[in-house]
């Protein structure tokens, strides 16, 4: 079955479009912080061994903007969703101040050139592989140079590598089974996710 | 730092109309806009709604929910749309207003015209008011929130503001229009609605039961602002209602809709009654003069309850002295401490029900949850019977300490000591009251329900909450009503006939097997309902559990209620239903907290902003804040403003980005040591407050608050730079003094953040789209709600038996849960927030104004020229110390 795309122009976002990111934002902004809390243990203790598996714990800060991509398919929604959930996780206050707005803007434009190569017309594994790449490796290069000037390139680029993959997989997977989720429970029937739920249950 | 211009009082932000407030005596002399008076001069050209063949199918529904309706409204006329629970009358009006697909997707087919137009033609040629009061609320004061409609038709920003005060003073809102709309109770809130509606001068006002949750004498002031209202501009105006009484004197004509969504009865409300009264009863619908119906008499399998109940006539639970007290948190404001129950006390007896009534804002619904142990007291004690007692290893408190003050110590062969005598005999002997209990092997029961773990709650009380969508916890119906009964550990056959039924009885049983987050909000209150008597607990609180019913499914709701009570179950339900008060054993009538501020009641005094919602009417505690409502209103003397305050939010956030070239810059920690002391310098500037006036508190506290987050980030740049640095502790350091450099900035300016004021700066003077902005922000407005609907979820949990008490994986697989259940809530919020902002107009507003300015001032310069200079600093340190 052929992926339901938003209805056309795909540029003319509907009230509930824009709502819709800008709830998934907030909702994920205010998980953001608290998991912004509780990440740095893990986090440090595996940076403790070798700092670029810190990659590990970080692949969450991409999910919301995937999520939001997967749920409204229009062009700008993975960037306007993370950006979104950057703010008010700054606004509330995390580690990274005001700073996080860079993160989410580089996160969230990574995967939406991911699903832009598709034409936004495929919201299946090929995007989600290649924006969740990009979204983690525009992050990777963004640390490189805020946090992580001393480390030798090849530390640099296994950093690179290993976020890109973590956001890929994991990341896609976590947003596929939200999305998923949201949508049996009905949450997402204004928008193409619902409908493909609806048209399942229908045959 | 010079001193920049004029200090301003709306620091916080700015808001249209502000000026009107000089003298708000003259707001009750103003009139509405010129052409409201043209329009009431020409009836001839302005609306009637015209319906014709409408039908329309939700995608996921075989049958149609409108099916071929026609329907003709004259202008002026006012109708009353009555019928039964799910017959489409919410629906019909989502029709008139043009918004069936602003939050939903089918099939659609038919014409509905205003004045021989589609209603999207003219944006808010029909005004639209939701039953729940502050759903459509989008802005953080009244009159931004009355201004929306006006900016989305590009209305000048000078020529909004005499709009906004006259449509505030038409629904007679006399509170300042810099009061945060969170403040009202639920009647001002659907008054604010109101407002907002007719600001945009509609033609047709559409109503979806607008008093539905409104105690009965906020119900009728609202009754009476439409009733004012629509007379005054000659509106034709839709009421959809369940109870017809209280409208029925105010409208021209009674339709009434059936179950299938066809007209059954249309004409004047009298001759209507009078020939069909009877049969309209029959399918349920409230009609005046119809004795309320017979509580359905039900033959209810015994659960085998874990823990029994209490014999008939003996208290289950006691509340004494009870307080309650609520915190809640905005962006860009601190916390805010209300009171929502002041020292009530409250006892329920196994086989009685007890009503709790009074207005919105009394914290009946506080009052409830606290007396069930759903929510710890802030003062005051909560006590079960001792029967109902679970033993103390049930305690969230750790095992052997039993903590709780009131238990009961059972132990056969203590010996006591007391210090006050020399006495070691048994206790019966120790008459002291300061002995200490010593003995080893004790059992204690804990009679406090708060602290019980979630399965040793769920055995005894069971919640039917007001919002029943957001606390399913199932995937299907059936499960949903045994989940507790599971999670008790009640015998499986038992339990399955008992709830097969409930179902029945509450007109279920056909949805047994669908997921319940795809039913009607009314058959969720019922299986809620369900869901609580399921395991025959002790004690019952349903919270409003009436709403929104129709006749029939009323009876289902109170005869399983009252056999509840006959089972020897406790009761005790908030209400406004006068048929749920006259069945009552007891009635126990709760008032607002007392209040230091000047108290009022509907219609109000210009000092009740401090009030929240429907729980909280009273700021006793209020930190440091930006905002010009908490300074100007709430002090004698006016707080003093530190200069960050006095910089817009476009000036701030560069000054705090542009630490961003920071890392290119800095090469050592001796570069980075001088740049933080610039900036820790131009921050420490950046909180005087000069002036005259209150000094401000917790300025330096606050900036710490949020560098302590900061710390966890330092430490891990600072460990990773020297571990695949070379292991130098210089590496290290300077590698942590550039995030430390990052940081900083930010933890001095994001308190002085207003996610509103940053959205119109950023709309007019980046301009970004405005609609994603005002997206932005109106979510921004909400971020509060999510604690709220984050901590009702969890409570369900518990009350449920379900919440994971311990064990790593229960804890994540429950965080799963709750956080889905957080985006359901949140896209459920997005959906009906929508359908508000689509009936003012939004849909169609790429080009807008702004209500709020977006001033580009001296003090501006200034953030952005201190940001300028630390990197000024970092360049000399790097000329100074390079290498």
């Amino acid at each position: 079955m052929k992926d339901i795309t938003a209805s056309a122009p795909l540029g003319r976002w509907r009230t509930i479009d824009l709502l819709t990111c800008a709830f998934l934002g907030v909702a994920f902004g205010v998980a953001y912080w608290g998991w912004g809390l509780i990440y740095e243990a893990p986090s440090t203790f595996v940076k403790a061994a070798f700092p670029p598996l810190a990659a590990l714990f970080a692949w969450p800060w991409l999910v919301a903007g995937i999520v939001g991509m997967l749920v409204i398919r229009r062009p700008g929604a993975a960037v306007f969703t993370e950006l979104l959930a950057a703010i008010v996780s700054a606004l509330i206050g995390t580690q990274w101040g005001l700073t996080t707005l860079v993160s989410g803007f580089v996160q969230g434009l990574g995967v939406e050139l991911g699903f832009a190569a598709f034409g936004y017309a495929a919201f299946r594994w090929g995007p989600l592989l290649v924006g969740g790449f990009l979204g983690g490796a525009f992050e990777a290069v963004y640390e490189w140079y805020s946090y992580w000037q001393d480390w030798a390139w090849g530390y640099k680029l296994a950093y690179l590598l290993l976020f890109g993959a973590c956001v890929a997989v994991f990341g896609s997977l976590l947003a596929l089974g939200l999305t998923r989720l949201l949508a049996k429970a009905g949450a997402l029937n204004p928008f193409p996710p619902g409908q493909e739920v609806r048209e399942r249950q229908a045959v | 730092m010079p001193r920049p211009e004029s200090p301003r009082v709306e620091a916080g932000k700015s808001s249209a109309g502000t000026e009107q407030l000089e003298d708000s005596k003259s707001i009750q002399h103003l009139e509405p806009g010129d052409e409201i008076e043209k329009a009431a001069q020409r009836p001839g050209l302005a609306a009637a709604v015209q319906v014709r063949g409408l039908t329309w199918r939700p995608y996921g529904r075989s049958r149609p929910v409108l099916e071929n309706l026609e329907l003709t409204i004259a202008h002026g006329e006012r109708i009353l749309l009555a019928g039964p629970s799910g017959s489409g009358k919410s629906t019909l009006l989502r029709a008139i207003a043009g918004l069936l697909l602003t939050a939903d997707s089918g099939e659609l087919s038919g014409t509905v015209t205003i004045a021989g137009v589609p209603p999207q033609d003219r944006a808010g040629a029909v005004g639209l008011v939701l039953q729940d009061p502050g759903a459509g609320v989008v802005a953080s004061t009244l009159g931004r929130d009355v201004a929306f409609g006006l900016e989305n038709v590009s209305v000048p920003r000078v020529r909004m503001s005499d709009r906004v005060s006259a449509a505030l003073a038409e629904v007679g809102l006399t509170m300042p229009e810099t009061s945060s709309p969170a403040t009202l109770s639920g009647g001002e809130s659907q008054r604010l609605a109101l407002a907002g509606a007719l600001v945009m001068e509609p033609s047709v006002l559409l109503l979806d039961e607008p008093t539905a949750m409104l105690d009965p004498e906020t119900a009728a002031t609202v009754r009476e602002v439409v009733d004012r209202v629509a007379r005054r501009r000659h509106l034709t105006v839709v009421v959809v209602e369940h109870r017809l009484e209280g409208w029925l004197d105010q409208v021209d004509r009674l339709v009434v809709l059936d179950a299938h969504g066809g007209v059954v009865a249309d004409g004047p409300a009298g001759p209507v009654l009078q020939e069909q009264g009877e049969a309209l009863a029959a399918q349920g619908i409230w009609v005046p003069g119809v004795p309320d119906p017979e509580l359905l008499v039900i033959d209810l399998p015994p659960s085998g309850g874990a823990v029994g109940l209490v014999p008939d006539g003996e208290t289950v639970v006691s509340a004494q002295s009870v307080t309650v007290q609520h915190r809640s948190r905005r962006l860009g404001e601190s916390s805010r401490v209300t009171v929502a129950v002041r020292d009530e006390s409250l006892a329920v007896a196994a086989a009685e029900t007890v009503a709790l009534v009074g207005p919105s804002g009394a914290g009946k619904s506080s009052l409830l949850t606290a007396s069930g142990g759903l929510v710890a007291p802030t003062s005051g004690q909560v006590t079960v019977a001792d029967r109902l007692a679970p033993p103390d290893r049930e305690c969230t408190s750790p095992d052997r300490e039993c903590t709780c003050p009131d238990r009961e110590c059972t132990c056969p062969d203590r010996e006591c000591t007391c210090p006050d005598r020399e006495c070691s005999s048994p206790d019966r002997e120790c008459s002291s009251p300061d002995r200490e209990c010593t003995c080893p092997d004790r059992q204690c029961t804990c009679a406090q329900p708060d602290r019980w773990r979630s399965k040793a709650l769920a055995r005894v009380v069971a919640w039917v909450p007001q919002r029943a969508a957001t606390t399913i916890v199932a995937r299907t119906v059936r499960d949903e009503v045994l989940t507790t009964p599971r999670a008790i550990g009640l015998d499986p056959a038992a339990s399955a006939s008992r709830a097969d039924v409930l179902l029945a009885t509450l007109g279920l049983a056909h949805l047994a097997d669908v997921d319940p987050r795809n039913i009607s909000g009314g058959e969720q209150r019922r299986l809620a309902v369900a869901a609580a008597i399921a395991h025959g607990p002790a004690l019952v609180l349903a919270d409003e559990p009436t709403v929104g019913q129709d006749r029939l499914t009323w009876s289902a709701v109170m005869g399983v209620l009252a056999t509840a009570e006959r089972e020897g179950s406790g009761v005790l339900v908030t209400t406004h239903d006068a048929g749920v008060i006259d069945r009552a054993r007891r009635v126990v009538r709760l008032e607002p907290p007392a209040s230091p501020s000047p108290p009022g009641g509907e219609g109000g005094s210009a000092h009740r902003h401090a009030r929240e919602t429907t729980h909280a009417r009273e700021t006793t505690h209020a930190q440091e804040t930006t905002h010009a409502q908490e300074t100007t209103h709430e002090q004698e003397e006016a707080q003093r403003h530190t200069l960050i305050s006095r910089v817009g939010p476009l000036g701030l956030l560069l000054a705090a980005l542009s630490v961003l070239v920071l890392p290119a810059l800095l090469e050592n920690w001796r570069q980075g040591l001088a740049v933080l002391a610039a900036e820790v310098l131009l921050g420490l500037v950046g909180l005087i407050a000069p002036g005259r006036g209150r000094a401000p508190t917790g300025r330096i506290a606050g900036v710490l608050r949020r560098l302590a987050p900061a710390l966890l980030a330092v430490v891990g740049v600072g460990w990773s730079a020297w571990l695949l640095g070379g292991r130098d502790v210089e590496v290290a350091a300077g590698a942590a003094l550039r995030v430390t450099c990052l940081v900083v900035p930010s933890a001095f300016v994001v308190g002085y953040l207003d996610p509103e004021r940053l959205g119109d700066h950023l709309a007019q003077r980046l301009h970004l789209p405005a609609r994603v902005v005002v997206a932005a922000t109106a979510a921004l407005q909400r971020v509060q709600s999510f604690d709220v609907l984050w901590a009702e979820l969890l409570t369900t949990r518990r009350v449920r038996g379900i919440r994971a008490d311990h064990g790593p994986v229960a804890k994540l697989r429950e965080l799963g849960a709750v956080t889905v259940g957080l985006l359901v809530g949140a896209l459920g919020q997005a959906a009906v927030l929508a359908l508000a902002m689509d009936a003012r107009g939004f849909a169609g507003a790429h080009r807008r104004t702004w209500a709020g300015d977006a001033p580009w001032r001296l003090a501006d310069s200034l953030a952005v020229l201190a940001g300028l200079a630390v990197i000024a600093v970092a360049v000399a340190a790097r000329a100074v110390w390079s290498g």
